[in-house]
């Protein structure tokens, strides 16, 4: 393996609230080796450049979902995204899109929390069972139906690869529908029909137009846009059975 | 006093600005071709109810060198269409399983490829079969 | 200065702390919980933790047995009655996360599959997949949204704690997206924040783990204890510390050096069997495995790689599907980081920091000496790891104390006086003055320069093996380091999101914990667990140690090295041994009837 140093420059879409009107590009010069992340070529612009430079990170290994920014226009996890894929040209850094930027690489992501305990993402217990019962009978094909969509690390990049969350921030999203759909789809839960009301209408599926980009950027390849449209189907049935069905449980309006 | 001020980025041209972007859009817009056709052959459809003299007009119409070279635009947009509408196919269904195994993306958009390309012909053959 | 008002404030959005929360959620709705995180709940570092977590659930399994790999493992260093009752309430705990949905691996008929871990006697170490940790905190967050009396102060930076006649009343944070500083007045304050890894330079950790809990607790006098039981974790990526699991050993996987030979054989594990042994070779306890590897470098027999030695951890005889199935994050990392396909060729790995056994000290019911104060999972000390952690149990730890830690804080909450709120007032706006100070400190050292030394000599005198004069050239080292900080010098003067702020703050942690364990170690006159020196105190010495290191703060000065009573109910300290000589030692007891 080759450790020789090289110096790559890092283009950061800098923007500091308390100085800057909008946000302005700046460049840094950063020495790098072959095995080093975008994220730690930013670690280095903070520790030894410009201290002032603020992103969110932490576990380094794409599984708490901080570090996501675009690099190069695509949303990626900065830490498992590596500068030697980008070197000798400059690669430039920004803030993930479609949210707004609370300050540099940090967003604003109150919305997508929010969003997030309107699904209900618990279990509605379909039967209720006592700690003494013991656990709940489920089987690897029936964990194998939902553990894809719960595999979500709420990294936010499929929103910044969704034009429609962009153009419509009332939209709930890929992910938060997947995390929805990963309740629904568990065996042991009865709670669809309470969450279903949220995935009707304007803001819920059909906001989706199919672009799929969302599961092309996942980290963890849960997917998202499976769960979006398959729940297209299933609103679709909800509504036209409703005509049919007498009296729907869980109300649907 | 709070110094927050979130700043709120415009998006024009988005769809530029990332080629699987523009492949959705275009996309998007093959779909105008495949309305566009369906309303020429439902225009056949009237003029073949309105009698003799009005489906041998339209005949005549979608026989003019600009209808033909108009059908080759067309049967290029649609068959745009049909491939990443196939290509998008995966994500819209719930798993299939075959055999104990889930049956990968590529296995259904190769179907649903599959499937289109087998129709179409045996269309051509019919309406070959007809003409002939 | 904005003031909140609650009944329970806990620090810290992990494991321990989502299950203090809901702890006090279900046992009284009336009760407002304030749950203040500097980082959103899911980021929280339990979300790294791959192997599992431990339960006895197999018939041929036992608490006992459970207890006596604890008691062991923790090289006696345990609290035994602790211990029972840890032992006894860990499979309570993962049903209950059943319950609330964690996606826990199965078996073909439904329920729950266990693996074998390092230490453990029998597989009792429940996973889902090899991202358990994920799964857990996941589960916990996603479920605590339910409960409406669950107030969130999401990436809201502790600062400090308030505390009043001798008594906890809440927390000062920075409210991180607007620099604005908030006091949350509360009678009980649970500490959840993790361990300190991160004062060391190769480790596992994520770069929120720097002992503010401790710290914080420290400084206002509760003692830190057994700080010296720093975990090495055996099997982690060289250069940056990331974590292979041990997972990776309890599905088969085993570890060779540079002529392919099983190393660990030599070093009191074996024999060395073609199939997984208990607590032998690959499955012995993380403290020896880093040991040997130690022992290896020093013989030559490692491999030499950009970032240090290595040894090759092997997997490739588990085959393609296995290591999909139940290793994928394992996969992914050796795949994405390494350029390596596990199938195919074996993973370069050598030990990193991951685990700080010692803490904050608590009671069984996680209560600390100041009242009001509870602590729970990594940041306390509770007295279940001993001088060596067994892994699997810290998972368990987070549920199992999380929920006695949110108990006892409601329970004293219901009970407690009211606050001399003025009093509490007054103190936050000290906190205040005191923190923006340091954010116009003049002075010209750079935090990254401090915090680079600090992990470097941290590791120098600290690491697997330790010596008399090494440790206290870190100890001398640490003095220095606090004495610059006071002439920290930041970039960065502005409010909203200023994270070079919390960095200085967090470095100042960061360098009175790193000085509890330096001198908690140089003071350990013997070798036990995870603290090995080899300087003429090699062996155990059960007459002299056979205590708790407590580290009391001392203002400027060094702290104050104490030393308090280990609890032994029914296991009397033993040969710690592993491999055919520890089960032949296991048989003398049982023979012995002990």
């Amino acid at each position: 393996m080759s450790e020789q140093e090289k110096i790559i420059e890092i283009e950061v879409l800098r923007y500091r609230p308390e100085q800057d009107e909008k946000p302005v590009p700046q460049v840094f010069k950063v020495p790098f080796t072959d095995d080093m992340s975008v994220l730690q070529g930013i670690q280095y612009i903070k520790d030894w450049l410009d201290g002032t430079l603020s992103y969110r990170w932490s576990c380094r290994m794409a599984i708490c979902g901080s570090c996501g920014m675009m690099v190069d226009g695509i949303p990626k996890l900065a830490c498992k995204t590596f500068l030697r894929d980008y070197y000798p040209n400059r690669v430039r850094i920004e803030a993930l899109a479609h949210f707004p930027i609370e300050r540099d690489l940090v967003v604003v992501a109150d919305d997508f929390i929010e969003k997030l305990q309107r699904i209900k993402p618990w279990i509605i217990p379909k039967e209720a069972r006592t700690l003494e019962q013991g656990e709940y009978i489920q089987t690897p094909a029936e964990l194998d139906v939902y553990e894809q969509f719960s595999s979500c690390i709420n990294c936010m990049l499929c929103y910044a690869a969704c034009p429609q969350y962009g153009l419509n921030d009332k939209f709930l999203g890929p992910g938060i529908i997947a995390l929805l759909h990963r309740y629904n789809a568990d065996s042991r839960d009865g709670g669809e029909a309470e969450r279903m009301q949220e995935i009707h209408g304007h803001e819920g599926v059909f906001n989706c137009t199919a672009v799929g980009y969302c599961s092309e950027v996942c980290p963890k390849g849960v997917d998202p846009a499976n769960a979006v449209n398959v729940n297209k189907t299933k609103v679709a049935q909800d509504y036209f059975l409703r005509f049919v069905r007498p009296k729907a449980k869980g109300g649907m309006e | 006093m709070n110094a927050r001020r979130p700043y709120k980025r415009p998006m024009p041209g988005w769809w530029r600005k990332n080629p699987f972007f523009v492949e959705y859009v275009i996309h998007e817009a093959t779909a105008c071709f495949v309305a566009a056709y369906a309303f020429i052959l439902l225009a056949g459809l009237v003029c073949l109810a309105m009698g003799e003299q009005s489906w041998n007009a339209w005949l005549a119409q979608v026989r003019s060198p600009m209808a033909v070279l108009a059908h080759l635009i067309m049967l290029v947009a649609i068959a745009y269409h049909s491939y990443t509408w196939f290509r998008i196919m995966p994500k819209t269904l719930p798993p299939i399983v075959i055999g104990g195994k889930r049956m990968s993306p590529a296995a259904i958009t190769g179907g649903g490829l599959a499937a289109a390309a087998v129709t179409s012909l045996l269309m051509l053959g019919l309406a070959w079969g007809a003409l002939s | 200065m904005q003031i909140h008002q609650a009944d329970v404030v806990v620090v810290g959005a992990g494991g321990a702390g989502l299950r203090a929360a809901i702890a006090v959620a279900e046992l009284d709705p009336r009760l407002r919980v304030a749950l203040v995180s500097k980082v959103y709940p899911m980021r929280s570092h339990t979300v790294a933790a791959e192997g599992g977590s431990a339960a006895v659930v197999q018939s041929h399994d036992s608490l006992e047995h459970h207890f006596h790999d604890t008691v062991a493992g923790g090289d006696w260093l345990c609290e035994q009655d602790v211990v029972d009752y840890f032992v006894a309430h860990c499979a309570e705990e993962m049903v209950q996360m059943e319950h609330w949905g964690c996606p826990w691996s199965r078996k073909e008929d439904g329920h729950i599959n266990v693996r074998a871990f390092g230490g453990m006697k029998i597989e009792r170490t429940w996973f889902a997949a090899d991202k358990t940790g994920f799964h857990m905190l996941h589960t916990l967050f996603q479920t605590s949204m339910k409960y409406p009396s669950i107030k969130r102060f999401d990436e809201y930076f502790c600062a400090d704690l308030l505390v009043d006649e001798g008594r906890c009343g809440g927390v000062v944070a920075i409210e991180i997206a607007s620099g604005e500083l908030v006091q949350i007045q509360a009678p009980s304050v649970v500490l959840a924040t993790g361990g300190a890894g991160r004062v060391f330079r190769q480790n596992t950790n994520g770069g929120i783990v720097t002992g503010d809990g401790m710290a914080l607790a420290y400084r206002h006098g509760v003692p830190l204890r057994d700080m010296e039981f720093v975990q090495y974790h055996p099997t982690c990526m060289p250069g940056t510390g990331l974590l292979f699991t041990e997972g990776c050993r309890g599905e088969g996987g085993i570890l060779t050096n540079r002529d392919g030979y099983r190393y660990l054989q030599d070093y009191g594990l074996g024999p060395a069997d073609p199939w997984p042994r208990k607590k032998a070779m690959e499955l012995g306890p993380r403290d020896r495995l880093s040991q040997a590897f130690w022992h290896e470098e020093r013989k030559g027999r490692t491999i030499d790689g950009p970032h240090g030695s290595v040894v090759n951890l092997d997997l490739r005889h588990l085959g393609e599907k296995k290591l999909r199935e139940r290793l994928p994050q394992i996969c992914e990392l050796a795949e994405e980081f390494l350029g390596i396909d596990p199938a195919k060729a074996p993973i370069p790995v050598r030990p990193a920091v991951h685990y700080t056994m010692g803490g904050i000290l608590v009671d069984g019911d996680c209560a600390a000496p100041l009242r009001g104060l509870f602590a729970a999972g990594e940041c306390s000390s509770v007295g279940i790891h001993g001088a060596n952690r067994l892994g699997s149990n810290s998972l368990a730890e987070l549920c199992v104390f999380g929920k006695v830690a949110g108990e006892s804080a409601a329970r004293f909450a219901q009970d407690s006086a009211p606050l001399r709120r003025n009093h509490l007032a007054e103190q936050a706006s000290d906190v205040e003055a005191r923190v923006r100070g340091l954010m116009h400190n003049p002075g010209t050292e750079r935090i990254a320069t401090l915090r680079t030394e600090m992990a470097k000599t941290m590791e120098q005198g600290c690491g697997i093996y330790r010596l008399g004069d090494e440790m206290q050239a870190t100890c001398d080292k640490l003095a220095e380091l606090r004495e610059r900080f006071t002439r920290v010098k930041l970039d960065d003067q502005s409010r909203v999101w200023n994270s070079e702020w919390l960095l200085a703050i967090e470095l100042g942690y960061q360098l009175e914990v790193a000085q509890a364990m330096a001198h908690s170690a140089l003071q350990r006159r013997e070798s036990r667990g995870a603290h090995q020196r080899l300087d003429g105190y090699e062996a155990r010495d059960d007459a002299n140690y056979l205590s708790h290191s407590l580290a009391i703060y001392s203002g400027r000065d060094a702290p104050r090295i104490d030393y308090g009573p280990v609890k032994i109910t029914h296991l009397p300290p033993g040969v710690r041994a592993y491999g055919a000589e520890g089960e032949r030692v296991e048989q003398e007891r049982s023979a012995a009837g002990v």
